[in-house]
């Protein structure tokens, strides 16, 4: 009897795979297994009561070590083969899983998300505001003069009614300073039209995020101190800039901010078109006229305001190389940006 | 704009400053430079020349041929020319054979058409001066015989080119001096001043008959006629400088005016003063052509601007003059235009007959109307540095206001520095100011400006304006970054954005969902294609293309778009948008924001099983938003023509209908897609509310067994399921923990027009567990329900 448990446990030990464990249990344990078979083959009727109690204690003492041995091999090899991804009592549990999957967000909504997170935790509230505005909030409380080119048809869409598809989300400034008042830190993200003819870099439709600062005694030391905290967190990574004049209606001093280019480190490469620079967030102080819209004391305020282009942003982090692709609606543009929100 | 440092070292000092570094603090300072271009010029070896023989070659293929003698003092050459401007006593210049052009070509000695030709006479661009190559440069006639060229014209120049769009608010940069102005402030360099010929010299001479109808238009207009030589060519010096620029040159007059645009901003035109005997600055008055000096004829509308000569117009104010008026090569007599247009006017105009010229683009910039005299002055002096005499046969005749003197305004030192977030060092705040041009005079704090003139009023007009002159050129490299100090403060939640984000998180996280967006109009050639047209709409006045001018009022119609294309490379696909949709209220805004989606299937799939998918996605996102899913009503009537009864449902929230799902049949479906099956929903996500954070109540986990029973009902399969559940809604029991629908069942065994609907009941009670007597009790009551509303069990 203990040459067949040597035998066995010898056996046991040469197996390398749960089907071998499996087919020696059979050999030993099986009904025709050779454990099974001793018992079987022995004639009681020639055994004394007392050798009979004795035999059959050991044959069970027996089949026990040898099932404790199998499990043991049994278990063994489970633990290697789930550490070596190996097959399983014949399934096979590295098939591919089904198709079924995550949907897709727009790109827009997984920058705008990333973004929105990245201000509240600065503090800036996130608020929206029309796609369809009134020439008032657009360009006049922004000081944007009456005649000035950005009005025209060629620029501007324009409603029957008179009303406009807003062309900047800058639009928001002021009726969130009327609603809010100041102080106020706010974010607006949202849609905005241009009227232009459409190639691979030019769309009528885009995404902008506006933000605003009011507070006392805020600074161009303030602004760039922000943007440059803002633009780390965006990149993920301690990011250069620098402010150049730049002229719009509605901020005084008003500033073009460029980022040191994060592919070439300012060396310059095909990406900052050699400068070492891109450009990225128009910005200035808040005209004060505007904050005088917005019904603001001009003598205890004075804040800060920027635009970023969401839609450029979108390109540049994802590398989509045409505008057009935003507003396609073509599945396997879309498919290609995960939930991840 | 390009900007010549040639040009600029008349006014600064540019020694020891490379390009690249001017460029970077140009960019800096100022306005953004583009690029760095140097020019090469092939004047080495060219030497000056006049022809004293032009003969005409006759033959075939040689109609534009001359063979011309060439003196160049100290040696006469021979050469066969084709320009067409040869003639005897032109002055120009020869290159002899040895010397190398521009693109390469060496001359070589050569036969043309039975010629000995020992070299060529040049054009600008064979000299490497511009691209024009009309003709061969025409040189006055003073300058000496055989003077090499590259003592008039040097071999290389430097342009600087700066982008437009940054200029757009600074009339003063958009000539050369005023960027002269800006580099001696950054490089804290002199600056010479801009020679400018006196006028009051001319006070004694009689006006020039001048009338100004529309001074709105036209703030500004002066003119002053002159007797000179005005065809013949002008100097070497100017003529380089404006080709450098790409500007092509004409004649004296013609050069002039665009050589002091080019300097100071102000464009000038030069008529040919036979032709006019009073001027007159009113609009066209009628719809009317005129022919422009480019030899088109240009349709005019009565608001556009025009110069007349009495009732004959002769310009387009401020953008070109007429053809019959230009200056040609033997013109003496010119009346000198110089006068301020409202540039509003001048864009309007330009735009709208698409001629974009400099003059139009400085005007819509709105030019000072100082300029107006600055302008004719400098004229004169370059005039007298071309070596030329002139006289004057009027005075300066000037109507409206030249507006040439500084505006007064005061600053307080400490707002400068409270913007800048930095204490700038006064001295050089006041070295900025008056480099700059301004008058600076401080007291008590206070700094007493001066605004000069030349400074547009749009642009500089409040100490805001001050401090940006100020730290632009002080540096904004030099102010350190800090961060604001706010006090901590609550910040609600923007509840519409949490509604739309959750709703991307549930049908795209968990319900294969794919967002796009669309454009925000409708298509009214695919509109047609659907057989149906919004009631009503916000309408485009300039949309897009004919077919756009439509907001739309459902996102439906383009979602459905885009099953077609992307069938292609899907077998199946679901599709979201979140956008806005339009209303045409009469007063105060009427935009919602929507919620949408198409799904896709082959024809196998089960349909009713389709909508049922999808809807459970609904439903899913009800409970995210608030709490609970939607309700689901058959819809009674055809609506459009996707939302059709009988496959089709209203979804209601707590307020009543917000939307529907169906599934699309019939002639929409194939118009749609040609086979598939498609379902669409829709409904206004602002009227679902949001429950931020939930009120969530724990219920007690049950201690005592329950009971399941299962019941199956037969029900007319025409009024749905949805009445049926309505039937089981009314019915309520304390014994009732949950019900379940199990399935529905159609077919054999049943009675005719009915099917079998299998619920699942569980019943339980928190105290005990349920005695058999309490279940029946709980059977008799439903059944007696389901009795009375004619319900039979199966
Ligand atoms: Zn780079």
């Amino acid at each position: 009897m203990e040459e067949i448990l040597q035998q066995l446990e010898a056996d046991l030990a040469k197996a390398k795979t749960l089907p071998e464990v499996e087919q020696l249990r059979v050999k030993y344990l099986g009904r025709k297994g050779s454990i099974t078979l001793l018992a079987k083959n022995t004639d009681f009727s020639r055994l004394s009561p007392d050798e009979k109690r004795s035999f059959g204690q050991r044959l069970n003492a027996l089949k026990n070590r040898a099932e404790e041995a199998i499990q043991e091999a049994q278990q063994r090899l489970a633990q290697q083969g789930a550490s070596l991804g190996m097959v399983w009592s014949g399934a096979d549990l590295s098939l591919p899983s089904s198709d079924r999957r995550f949907g897709a967000m727009h790109p827009i909504s997984l920058i705008q998300r990333e973004l929105e997170e990245i201000f509240q935790g600065m503090g800036f509230r996130v608020l929206s505001g029309y796609e369809v505005e009134t020439e008032y909030y657009n360009f006049d409380a922004l000081n944007i003069p009456p005649d000035h080119p950005a009005r025209d048809m060629q620029d501007t869409f324009w409603l029957d009614d008179g009303r406009l598809l807003r062309t900047h989300t800058s639009a928001n400034q002021v009726r969130a300073l009327e609603r809010y008042g100041a102080p106020i830190r706010a974010i607006f993200p949202g849609r905005c039209f241009r009227n232009e003819a459409i190639d691979a870099s030019h769309e009528n439709t885009f995404y902008q995020l506006e933000g605003l600062l009011v507070d006392r005694d805020i600074s161009v030391a303030h602004l760039i101190g922000v943007m440059k905290t803002l633009l780390s967190a965006v990149f993920h990574r301690e990011v250069t800039v620098r402010l150049r004049p730049g002229f719009f209606p509605f901020v005084e001093p008003g500033f073009e901010l460029d980022v040191q280019c994060l592919i070439c480190g300012g060396n310059g490469c095909a990406t900052c078109k050699r400068s070492g620079w891109i450009e990225l967030i128009p910005c200035g102080l808040v005209h004060p006229r505007v904050l005088e819209f917005g019904r603001v004391d001009t003598r205890i305020f004075s804040g800060f305001a920027f635009g970023m282009g969401l839609t450029r942003m979108a390109m540049m982090k994802f590398g989509i190389p045409d505008i057009r692709l935003f507003n396609s609606g073509d599945i396997r543009f879309y498919e290609q940006f995960p939930v991840s929100m | 704009m390009k900007i010549s440092l040639d040009w600029i070292s008349d006014f600064v000092n540019l020694e020891g400053v490379p390009p690249e570094e001017l460029a970077e603090r140009l960019t800096l300072a100022t306005a953004e430079v583009e690029q760095i271009h140097i020019l090469r010029r092939f004047t080495q070896g060219v030497v000056v020349g006049r022809i004293i023989a032009c003969e005409a070659l006759h033959g075939p293929g040689e109609q534009r041929l001359h063979r011309v003698e060439v003196d160049c003092g100290s040696q006469r050459y021979q050469s066969v020319c084709g320009a067409p401007n040869v003639r005897v006593g032109l002055v120009s210049a020869f290159a002899p054979a040895g010397v190398s052009l521009a693109g390469g070509t060496l001359i070589t000695e050569q036969t043309i058409a039975g010629c000995r030709s020992e070299g060529i006479l040049c054009s600008a661009a064979e000299l490497g001066m511009s691209h024009w190559h009309e003709g061969v440069l025409e040189i006055p006639n003073s300058v000496l015989l055989g003077t090499p060229l590259d003592a008039l014209v040097p071999v290389e120049d430097v342009l600087i080119e700066i982008d437009n769009k940054s200029l757009t608010h600074r009339p003063d940069l958009w000539g050369h001096y005023g960027f002269a102005r800006e580099i001696s402030v950054i490089l804290d360099r002199p600056l010479k001043p801009l020679a400018s010929y006196d006028l009051s010299e001319f006070q004694s001479l009689p006006g020039y008959p001048l009338e100004v109808e529309s001074f709105q238009d036209c703030p500004c207009y002066g003119c002053l006629d002159l007797r000179f030589r005005a065809g013949v060519p002008s100097p070497l010096w100017m003529q380089r400088r404006l080709h450098a620029l790409g500007q092509r040159t004409f004649n004296l007059a013609v050069d002039v005016t665009n050589y002091v645009m080019w300097e100071l901003g102000q464009p000038t035109h030069a008529f040919d003063g036979d032709r006019l005997r009073k001027i007159r600055v009113a609009p066209m008055g009628k719809e009317s052509g005129f022919v422009t000096l480019d030899g088109q004829e240009r349709r005019m509308l009565p608001d556009d601007l025009l110069i007349w000569n009495e009732s004959e117009p002769v310009a387009l104010a401020g953008i070109m003059g007429g053809l019959h008026s230009e200056v040609s090569l033997d013109t003496t007599h010119v009346l000198l235009e110089s006068a301020n247009f409202r540039a509003d006017r001048v864009r309007r105009t330009s735009l709208r007959l698409d001629l974009r010229t400099e003059a139009a683009q400085r005007f819509e910039k709105s030019q000072p109307p100082g300029n107006v005299i600055t302008a004719v002055g400098r004229i004169l002096q370059c005039l007298i540095l071309s070596g030329e005499t002139f006289e004057a046969l009027s005075k300066f005749t000037l109507a409206g206001d030249p507006d040439s003197y500084h505006r007064p305004l005061l600053v307080e030192w400490e707002q400068v520095d409270r913007m800048a977030g930095v204490a700038v060092p006064r001295e050089e705040a006041r070295r900025i100011l008056t480099g700059l041009g301004f008058q600076v005079a401080t007291r008590d704090g206070l700094l007493e400006l001066g605004i000069p003139p030349h400074r547009s009023r749009r642009d500089l007009s409040i100490p805001a304006d001050i401090v940006e002159e100020i730290l632009r050129l002080y540096g904004y490299g030099r102010i350190e970054p800090r961060l604001p100090i706010a006090p901590l403060r609550h910040l609600p939640v923007n509840e519409s954005l949490q509604r739309e984000h959750r709703t991307r998180r549930v049908l795209a996280g968990a319900h294969q969902f794919i967002e796009v967006q669309n454009y925000i109009w409708f298509d009214s050639r695919w509109l047609q294609e659907l057989s149906w047209q919004p009631q009503e709409c916000l309408r485009l006045r300039n949309p897009p293309s004919q077919h756009n001018g439509c907001l739309r009022t459902t996102l439906v119609p383009n979602l459905l778009a885009l099953v077609r294309p992307n069938r292609t490379h899907c077998d199946s696909f679901r599709l979201f948008e979140i956008s806005r949709v339009f209303g045409n209220a009469e007063e105060g805004q009427h935009e919602r924001t929507f919620l949408a989606g198409v799904t896709y299937q082959p024809s196998r799939a089960d349909a009713e099983e389709h909508v049922r998918v999808i809807r459970s996605a609904l439903d899913d996102l009800g409970v995210s938003l608030c709490g609970k899913g939607f309700g689901f009503e058959p819809c009674s009537e055809d609506v459009s023509p996707w939302q059709k009864r009988g496959v089709s449902l209203v979804i209601h929230g707590d307020a009543g209908p917000i939307g529907g799902i169906g599934l699309l049949t019939g002639k929409i479906l194939k118009t749609v897609v040609p086979d598939g099956q498609v379902v669409w929903f829709e409904l206004d996500l602002e009227a679902v509310p949001i429950v931020v954070h939930p009120a969530i109540k724990f219920a007690q986990l049950p201690v005592y067994p329950g009971s399941w029973q299962d019941f199956s009902l037969l029900w007319d399969s025409d009024r749905g399921f949805a009445a049926l559940e309505a039937v089981l809604n009314a019915f309520r029991h304390p014994l009732v923990s949950r019900r379940d629908f199990v399935y529905r069942f159609k077919g054999k065994g049943l009675p005719p027009g009915k099917s079998s609907y299998t619920f699942r009941y569980h019943l339980a009670a928190a105290d005990h567990t349920l005695s058999a007597e309490e279940i029946d009790a709980f059977r008799s009551e439903f059944l007696r329900h389901l009795e009375s509303h004619g319900i039979a069990l199966r």
